[in-house]
């Protein structure tokens, strides 16, 4: 059922806010935010971190969903869906109650170059934005602004809001025409045809408006929500009726309201009174009788305890009716003095913390429906108060305040943490980095040592391939080799010719070998130098490595300092904004619990008033009884309360 | 009768007029119209180093103004308090963040996803009903954010669950990857395989 949004407007507005970004993404969103949609959706996220937004948002987790989204703006991390996540984040800053912010959000869109769709869900946004602060010809231009027919789940809303804008500005017949094609009979959306009934009524189409509220009223509803709306719509029924004096048809509309529901004790005063203006006070009292026994709170309650006895005083049941507004005076002294009680416990904090401590809620922004009141001296007189809807904004912005209190605290620790962590860091950094690179210049790694090496092996390569000196790539062993031929040689050369008759074998084989490492050497030449070469060529290329880390390194002792004194003024301002912000919030939630509990209080008094009032009237029916009974006339007449 | 039948009516606030009011509780649960105006000093959406003294200048107005240029205040800071842990603990020449995404998902009921990163484990997530179905309608959670020097890496996921025919169910999915100075994110994917009538599980690297 869509109507169940209207009832919590954050989260629906938010909730609707996204369905209409996600459906203009090709996905199939649910109306309710709870539901998990039952086609299988694409997959439409192309930033994670946008993804990771939307995680905390389906799980109603809006104020890390506004958090994490930003700072992915900050880090420009969701390009692919820049305009949806800033009418997301729209919808949860206008959720929070922050309309200005919210306002500037979607006029930002509007100023620059967005796409058609996202302009026209933003003018619509600007719209509820300006309809919620009673901007009605503001939100009726921002309205017509609205070019194309907005996603599926938007659309309608649209035309409620607007039928809503034309209901406020007086153009009834208009808002009628705007909401025709989506009430129609037995239609789903009950909202629009309850509204298109008012709105014909109030254009002076009594008979087809309440035609309409009439089908309405009789028809079967699948759950609470709706079955309130249709005893909504009987009651404002049968009270018409009443006014202008068709009392047999209000009798008629308002026996269809349940017994129990919200609307069921205005059904139960209006049913007694509507048979009372049909000289029926005997059919008056049942409902009369049945609302009087019901819980004392309730205005219409302490209008049935006057109105019971008046019937009695009709059927001329003096003594009853008598001991009914004895009952009744007793009743209300007995409810003022609960009253009393009441205000001096809501005065000592009582009702604030114990919705607190019985209702607790981890989220902000929520409209949290009360499971349970407060554990304080006659708390059931607080239930009206508590539904009303100054109350419920009153508290939601309180335990926002809790919430934020809550939330500063928790960073100004982590900032503490957060101020070593950096200090650490900042020493670590000092010690070791400068002991690190001396360590290198003591052993001779330094750049400029390891460059000259590098150097040198370049230009003797470079000799020995011009050179073609195949000697210079010898190995160890043909360098052993080499040693012994030259001693060998030397040995040779230093005998006679005739010392030996193998003398000049010997030479012989001594031309040999040499000729052969010489062969070798040639023979081996191409490829050592392929080598060497390469080897070089990675050296060279380690040496550019270890240089880009050297300057990295000194890059970073030249720098760091700074970042970490930039990290340092910034954790410091950070700091200063949260102790600026920290006692602002605790202060503003003493002030907002003044005013949460000046509400009740006001609330209350009236009720005492109220009760004061009918004292009085019983106090003066009383009286009149007593003279009717001690000077007895002939034709007199109940006395009217 | 008639005036006190109208009393009572006037009392209860239900005559005709008042009753013929459109239905739109949200309307009804609209924030006060006594804010025509938040306050001048609500800090705007600027750039993380926005400065202090947004908060300095405390908002003057209507108590409701106030909270709420307050709220702005504190969404602000909360940004900027962010943008510095990130800066500060994960700098984007080392970070490393892990998301697990769920395209469909019908064939896999997730219980737990662990991730090991060069065989050490860095997360082991369980998911309540709730999270599950924030992925099933398209969110993607980070599940782990953390630091890697320039290098290869290698990230193992292991994920459990309920499979089809609601038999238990393990996986593991493994991939290599090559850090370097830029951040890197890293997806976990699960999808259904419609022909195999299986789940798969699929590592996508952003970056």
């Amino acid at each position: 059922m869509r109507q169940r949004s209207r009832f919590f407007p954050g989260p629906s507005l938010v909730a609707a806010v996204f369905a209409g970004a996600l459906a203009m993404a090709g996905a199939r969103a649910a109306d309710d935010p709870n539901k998990v949609p039952a086609d299988p959706p694409l997959h439409p996220v192309l930033d994670p971190h946008y993804g990771d937004v939307l995680f905390e948002f389906y799980q109603g987790r809006y104020f890390p969903a506004i958090t994490k989204l930003e700072v992915s703006q900050h880090f420009e991390r969701m390009q692919h869906h820049a305009d949806e996540a800033e009418i997301l984040r729209g919808g949860l800053l206008l959720s929070y109650g922050l309309h200005q912010q919210a306002g500037e959000v979607f006029e930002a869109l509007l100023a620059r170059a967005a796409a058609p769709s996202v302009r026209d869900r933003a003018w619509y946004f600007l719209a509820k934005i300006r309809y919620q602060r009673g901007l009605m010809p503001e939100a009726s231009q921002a309205l017509a602004r609205v070019e194309h027919a907005l996603p599926a789940p938007l659309e309608d809303d649209r035309r409620l809001l607007q039928a809503n804008v034309m209901m406020a500005l007086g153009d009834n017949a208009g808002a009628a025409k705007i909401l025709s094609p989506i009430a129609t009979p037995r239609g789903d959306d009950l909202y629009a045809r309850y509204n298109l009934g008012v709105a014909l009524i109030r254009g002076g189409d009594s008979a087809h408006g309440t035609t309409i509220l009439d089908d309405l009223g009789r028809q079967q509803m699948p759950d609470e929500e709706s079955r309130a709306l249709r005893d909504k719509a009987n009651v404002a029924l049968g009270f018409a009726a009443l006014k202008a004096g068709h009392a047999q048809e209000a009798r008629a509309y308002l026996q269809r309201v349940r017994l129990q529901g919200v609307q069921a004790n205005a059904a139960l005063l209006g049913f007694g009174w509507a048979a009372d203006a049909l000289k029926e006070p005997k059919l008056a009292l049942v409902p009369w009788i049945e609302l009087a026994g019901r819980d004392a709170s309730d205005a219409a309650v302490l209008e049935a305890q006057l109105a019971v006895p008046y019937a009695y005083a009709e059927l001329h049941a003096d003594a009853q009716a008598l001991q009914r507004y004895e009952t009744a005076i007793a009743n209300f002294e007995n409810e003022d003095a609960n009253i009393d009680a009441t205000i001096a416990a809501i005065r000592q904090g009582k009702l604030v913390e114990g919705l607190m401590a019985r209702n607790p809620g981890e989220e902000m922004g929520w409209f949290q429906t009360f499971r349970d009141l407060p554990l304080m001296p006659h708390a059931r007189l607080l239930t009206p108060v508590i539904a009303g809807n100054e109350f419920q904004e009153a508290f939601k912005n309180y335990r926002d305040l809790q919430f934020l209190g809550h939330n500063l605290a928790e960073w100004h620790d982590n900032l503490g943490v957060f101020g070593d962590m950096l200090a650490t860091r900042r020493q670590a950094f000092a010690e070791r980095l400068p002991r690190i690179r001396e360590q290198g210049q003591a052993s001779g790694l330094d750049m400029a040592h390891l460059q000259q090496r590098s150097d040198d092996n370049a230009a003797a390569l470079k000799k020995a391939e011009d050179d073609a000196d195949g000697v210079a790539f010898a190995d160890d062993r043909e360098r052993e080799l080499q040693q012994r031929l030259a001693r060998v040689t030397g040995t040779l050369a230093g005998l006679p010719p005739d010392a030996d008759p193998e003398l000049a074998e010997a030479h012989d084989r001594l031309r040999r070998v040499a000729g052969a490492l010489a062969w070798q050497l040639a023979h081996e030449f191409p490829a050592r130098v392929w080598d060497a070469k390469k080897g070089q060529k990675q050296t060279e290329e380690a040496l550019v490595d270890v240089r880009a880390h050297d300057e990295a390194l000194a890059k970073a002792q030249r720098e760091e300092p700074a970042h970490f004194e930039e990290f340092a003024r910034r954790i410091a301002d950070l700091d200063a904004r949260l102790n600026v912000l920290m006692p602002r919030v605790a202060a503003l939630s003493k002030e907002q619990q003044g005013a949460l509990q000046e509400i009740a209080v006001v609330e209350l008094m009236s009720q005492k008033e109220r009760l004061a009032a009918y004292t009085a009237q019983a106090r003066y029916a009383v009286a009149q009884l007593y003279d009717r009974a001690t000077e007895p006339k002939e034709g007199d007449h109940a006395a009217r309360p | 009768m008639l005036n006190r039948t109208r009393a009572a009516l006037i009392a209860l606030g239900l005559c005709a007029v008042s009753a013929f009011s459109p239905a739109m509780a949200a309307d009804a649960a609209a924030v006060a119209a006594s804010a025509p105006e938040a306050s001048a000093s609500a800090a705007p959406p600027a750039a993380a180093a926005s400065a202090p003294d947004a908060a300095a200048s405390a908002p003057t107005g209507s108590l409701d103004d106030r909270v709420q240029a307050t709220k702005a205040d504190v969404i602000s800071l909360n940004r900027d308090l962010l943008v510095l842990e990130e800066e500060l603990l994960f700098p984007a020449n080392t970070q490393v963040a892990v998301f697990v995404s769920m395209d469909v998902g019908l064939l896999f009921d997730l219980d737990s996803v662990q991730i090991k990163l060069d065989d050490k484990a860095v997360s082991t997530y369980l998911y309540t009903p709730l999270e599950v179905q924030a992925l099933h309608r398209g969110g993607v959670q980070r599940v782990y954010l953390g630091d890697l020097r320039a290098g290869s890496h290698e990230i193992v996921a292991f994920f459990t669950g309920k499979g089809p025919h609601d038999r238990d169910y393990k996986r593991a999915t493994t991939i290599k990857f090559d850090k370097t100075t830029e951040p890197k994110y890293i997806e976990l994917q699960i999808k259904d395989v419609q022909q195999k009538l299986q789940p798969e599980f699929d590592v996508k690297v952003w970056q």
